[in-house]
């Protein structure tokens, strides 16, 4: 632990951002145009509340607005809603991240993925109450079903691919200063 | 424990506030989306324009690593493969000759009649840049746009069958909605017994047949092609054979390998002319000719 904080921090939100870059990447490449029968889950949702809830400062919150207002374009959604649910949501567990650190995991992976019910069911409401035709019902709740699946291990890779883990209760930086 | 107050004091406020203004922000490109569809639209294709190329470079090796690696595997079934192909080619060569031959046939006929067919359609043909992105949209990106002179609504195929039609055009790149979207929604004309239906997608792979006219004329097997009516997209083009599919609903096996797609051709589709006036009475000229009354006034005018 000589690096200073900032640059730790930095390194933190690169490795965040590329990631997002990556997901999105692939999941625009041209591979099969055929319909999914078992849709993947929404990765990139995903791997931004897995960073959200575990190391906040390494997902700013300007960052995960602009990538989910892009990827409202480029993915063909309603523009602006989605990005606007994220970042509702992200805003929340963002703030009970200090809590999610005192509880079990189960926890944690119990309220995000309540997060992510509410954000799939207001999203819906949202579309309905707008009369914007939505995605067929089975497929998204297929795919929430597929993403809270996913999360422990999201989990589990960012945790020794990435070291973004819960600080230890009492864990300092490199200049003392409690996290 | 002080420090995290003092923190919150100073940051808590701005971050709010802004974390509030791009909510709002977003919302707000939502309601104008809903109100003004077109505009904003226009936007989005600018900005896949603006962002798709830039991703291109990367993009293409990797789809064709990963489509080769998928090809290493098929390559076991090499020989297989092969001997099938050469029975295959055997049996095609016969129907080729069948078909050159009423190719002749129908043109001496259509020659005979004065029939005048639909001019030929001209196409263009684009790479798949990217497909949607989500498992709820069906499209692909194509690598022409409107500065190749692409129009919204041409409808595009891969060598065989129908895939979809344009919607959305950048300068750059074109959007496909594919016949498997649940927005696509094509008339279509069921052989051999000459049923209309539409075409509706619903994000599976086969689409169902909608507002079939009388179902108990129509057979699995039963060749798909595009009616035409509405005029708005062209008519005859090669869409898949009938299905009955697993709920008892009549589908159809797309004649487009969806698998790959890889090149498409838009066809351009020459827009039939409007019938605009609705025709004037059979007897609308005066009993005289025209040049007759105009002597006939010059006389009064004399006279």
């Amino acid at each position: 632990m000589v690096e200073m904080p900032a640059t730790q921090v930095w390194i933190g939100r690169g490795i965040y951002v590329g990631l997002c870059f990556l997901i999105i990447f692939f999941q625009l490449l041209p591979l099969d145009s055929r319909p999914q029968v078992f849709p993947w889950p929404d990765l990139l949702l995903v791997v931004t509340l897995v960073w959200v809830a575990r190391r906040p400062e390494y997902a700013p919150m300007l960052a995960i607005a602009l990538i989910f207002f892009v990827t409202d374009m480029l993915f063909q959604r309603p523009p602006g809603l989605w990005a606007a649910l994220v970042l509702i949501l992200t805003e929340v567990i963002r703030k009970r991240s200090a809590q999610f650190r005192k509880s079990s995991v189960i926890l944690e992976w119990m309220a995000v993925a309540g997060g992510m019910i509410a954000l799939t069911l207001a999203y819906r409401l949202i579309l309905i109450v707008s009369m914007t035709p939505a995605p067929p019902l089975g497929l998204s709740l297929l795919q929430l079903i597929m993403s809270v699946l996913a999360y422990p291990m999201v989990v589990t890779v960012a945790h020794f691919a990435f070291r973004v883990s819960r600080p230890a209760q009492g864990a300092v930086d490199s200049l003392g200063h409690r996290l | 424990m002080a420090r995290d107050n003092k923190n919150e004091d100073f940051v808590g406020p701005i971050r709010r506030l802004l974390v509030g203004l791009f909510v709002l922000l977003f919302l707000a490109v939502f309601v104008v989306w809903r109100i003004d569809s077109p505009r904003v639209e226009r936007f989005r294709a600018a900005v896949i324009d603006e962002v798709v190329p830039s991703f291109d470079w990367a993009m293409a090796p990797v789809t064709g690593m990963i489509n080769l690696v998928s090809d290493f595997q098929s390559y076991q079934q090499l020989a297989e493969q092969n001997d099938n192909l050469r029975r295959e080619l055997q049996q095609m060569k016969a129907w080729k000759e069948a078909a050159l031959q009423l190719e002749q046939e129908n043109a001496r006929l259509l020659d005979l009649n004065k029939v005048r067919l639909d001019p030929q359609l001209t196409y263009i043909t684009g790479v798949v840049v990217t497909d949607s992105g989500s498992p709820f949209r069906q499209s692909v990106l194509l690598n022409v746009g409107a500065r190749d002179g692409i129009i919204d609504g041409w409808p595009t195929m891969d060598g065989i069958g129908l895939v979809g039609r344009i919607s959305g055009v950048g300068d750059d790149t074109s959007r496909v909605i594919l016949l498997t979207d649940t927005s696509s929604r094509i008339p279509v004309t069921i052989q051999p017994s000459g049923q209309k239906a539409i075409l509706g997608g619903d994000n599976t792979l086969n689409p169902p047949l909608e507002f079939i006219e009388d179902p108990g004329l129509v057979r699995p097997g039963d060749r798909v092609v595009s009616s035409g009516d509405g005029g708005v997209f062209p008519g005859d083009l090669m869409v898949g054979r009938v299905a009955l599919g697993t709920d008892r609903r009549l589908r159809v096996r797309l004649a487009a390998d969806y698998g790959r797609l890889e090149f498409l051709r838009v066809l351009r589709a020459q827009p039939h002319d409007a019938i605009e006036d609705p025709g004037g009475l059979l007897a609308t000229d005066p009993v005289l000719p025209p040049e007759e009354t105009a002597a006939a006034n010059v006389s009064d005018a004399d006279g």
